[in-house]
């Protein structure tokens, strides 16, 4: 069992189908969701805490049911939502206390935690002030806040770098970093800049027009996704593609002396450049690139069109 | 977590009970509507007339004081059904005043910001919530309407000379019975009628005028159609009419156009399902736009 399960999750919402049959099971520690704008990322989120009833199908959080057991499962979450939401006419320590006291926590503990936690985010200083005249980043990061406050097992985070400058991102990022690595708090991560869920994320979940595009373990899916390599080449060509392969490459010719190929793991760029000395060949340009999660977002981007065609391996070379 | 370390710890500690966070909600939705000077002053002008209830009842049962204020030690009110009756209409309409002002605080501070998702992301329902704001406002208009008018019964079952309490406890309980059913008639509508408003003047006007122009229409209607049932829209009117009903007091109505209790409660209740209908269109974790 996973931290979420989906099974065949549909959601319908005035008359729309906006998530169509979700299958998988989301088991990381720290769980990136992607996908272009109207991808369903935050239907998924908002289903997960139980405000859209599934039409069909189920989505389970801890094993509980998304819509019947809504309210053990917003126990056991904080949620920071993407957009504004917070009440402005309330010092910062007030408002996490209020949200800490709602998930549970008795007054006095609640009042301890509001306070460690806005020390937590960078908040300390400003805690006594009213929230509507934060700046932006800091109501990004008293969002932050109030969904640790209580501490939950499921920290739900959607586009928490949204409207930040590269200072208050690093900070975002760093402080999420943090969390997961303490280890207690699991975290579902919504944004559709590939380099936060880069930094932060070990798995991946890829929506793209209410479907699953990809459902991956990063790391995993790097390691599988060996070194790609560009060649430009002048001499014998298709000879030297047939020595190539004979070496375990994965390759693919094209006019103009052009080759695209897979290292495998055992093979450096210092064994073609031997090959080529053999058979005359000249390395005019090598091009060498590691799997990105932007190769990966794009790969599921297109597999999600054209599956057979684009999808494998094969057809990339 | 640890101030001093700035490092995050989770929580082992135990977990209030569900019906606890009902009282949070209100207790901090209390906190909004009181934190106003306004709130206060309207609170203390609320009282003030059932201080000079509360002298007339010390006057009505004591000769010497009234010699000595110059009435000649002869009876100036009579405590009844009608007396007491009097003082629930002020304090009611002293709470439609209070009500105005402190509904929009319990709720727009949440709407003017979307604080609803962050909200209702904690294991509290809508209803739970809606049932949190309806408590602290219960308990606010309740400060000023049968709480008030049964100390002063109590003060002059106390004070009476005669046996009191025992021929009057039907006096108690339409004080009690019509106080509560006005002040959760307010809370409904100030509830209703606040979650559509994001501006709190604006929601303290749209609530006296929810009260008021529809009973200018029910004049139209009735003056129009020539039918008593145009008061159905006549809020202060129905009320004017259930309140001596229920203390017991004589009925100051014609009989032209008096309207059935049976009629008068089913438009009360139609009245708190629109709001209950508005307060489920409204608060929400999330919108759906349809199109």
């Amino acid at each position: 069992m996973g931290i979420i399960d989906l099974d065949g999750l549909e959601v319908r919402l005035a008359n729309r189908t906006i998530l169509n049959g979700l299958t998988g099971s989301l088991q990381g520690n720290a769980i990136g969701l992607l996908g272009p704008n109207g991808a369903g990322k935050s239907t998924l989120i908002n289903t997960l805490l139980g405000f859209h009833p599934p039409s069909k199908g189920t989505a389970r959080v801890f094993g509980l049911d998304s819509h019947r057991d809504r309210g053990q499962i917003r126990g056991r979450i904080g949620y920071m939502p993407e957009n504004d939401s917070f009440i402005g006419n309330m010092s910062g320590v007030r408002f996490v206390r209020y949200m800490a006291e709602l998930a549970g926590l008795p007054p006095g503990v609640a009042l301890e935690r509001a306070h460690e936690a806005l020390f937590y985010v960078g908040l300390g200083e400003a805690r006594y002030r009213k929230v509507s005249t934060y700046s932006l980043g800091m109501k990004q990061l008293i969002k932050l806040a109030q969904a640790l406050a209580h501490g939950p097992r499921l920290l739900i985070l959607d586009e928490p770098t949204n409207g930040l400058d590269p200072i208050a991102r690093a900070r975002m990022i760093e402080l999420i970093k943090e969390i997961r690595k303490e280890g207690s708090i699991r975290l579902l991560i919504s944004s559709h800049l590939l380099r936060d869920i880069d930094e932060t994320c070990d798995e991946v979940l890829i929506l793209k027009n209410g479907r699953i595009a990809a459902l991956c373990n990063i790391e995993e899916e790097r390691r599988s996704n060996r070194s790609f390599m560009e060649l430009e080449t002048v001499g014998a060509t298709e000879r030297f593609s047939v020595s190539i392969r004979g070496l375990g490459c994965e390759c693919a010719s094209y006019p103009g002396g052009r080759i695209k190929l897979i290292l495998p793991e055992h093979i450096e760029a210092r064994d073609l450049y031997v090959i080529a000395s053999e058979q005359g060949v000249q390395i005019r340009r090598m091009n060498q690139r590691r799997d990105s999660l932007e190769d990966i977002f794009l790969r599921a981007m297109d597999n999600d069109t054209e599956r057979t065609a684009n999808g494998s391996l094969q057809a990339q070379l | 977590m640890a101030v001093y370390k700035h490092s995050y710890s989770a929580y082992t500690g135990k977990v209030t009970s569900s019906w606890t966070r009902l009282l949070v909600l209100a207790r901090y939705a209390f906190d909004e509507a009181w934190s106003s000077k306004i709130s206060i002053g309207l609170l203390v002008f609320s009282l003030l007339p059932c201080i000079v209830s509360l002298i007339g009842i010390y006057l009505a049962n004591n000769p010497l004081a009234r010699a000595l204020v110059g009435g000649g030690g002869r009876q100036m009110i009579e405590i009844d059904a009608q007396f007491f009756l009097k003082i629930l209409e002020v304090q009611c309409w002293l709470a439609l005043v209070l009500a105005s002002w402190i509904a929009p605080r319990v709720i727009t501070f949440d709407l003017a910001d979307s604080a609803l998702p962050i909200l209702l992301s904690h294991p509290i329902s809508r209803l739970g919530y809606l049932l949190g704001k309806f408590m602290a406002l219960l308990a606010s208009l309740s400060a000023v309407t049968w709480i008030p008018c049964l100390l002063l019964f109590i003060y002059e079952s106390y004070a009476s000379p005669t046996p009191w309490i025992a021929g009057n406890l039907h006096i108690a309980a339409g004080l009690f019975a019509g106080s509560v059913i006005w002040i959760a008639l307010l809370a409904f509508l100030g509830l209703a009628l606040s979650s559509w408003v994001k501006w709190r003047v604006v929601a303290t006007g749209i609530i006296f005028a929810a009260v008021f122009v529809p009973a200018g229409v029910g004049g139209i209607v009735t003056a129009v159609l020539r039918t008593r049932w145009g008061f159905l829209f006549n809020l202060p009117f129905m009320m004017s009419s259930l309140w001596p009903r229920l203390l017991g007091a004589p009925d100051t109505i014609n009989p032209d156009r008096s309207l059935p209790t049976g009629a008068i409660a089913a438009m009360l209740v139609l009245a708190c399902m629109v709001c209950i209908g508005m307060l489920n269109k409204r608060i929400r974790a999330r919108e759906v736009v349809r199109g």
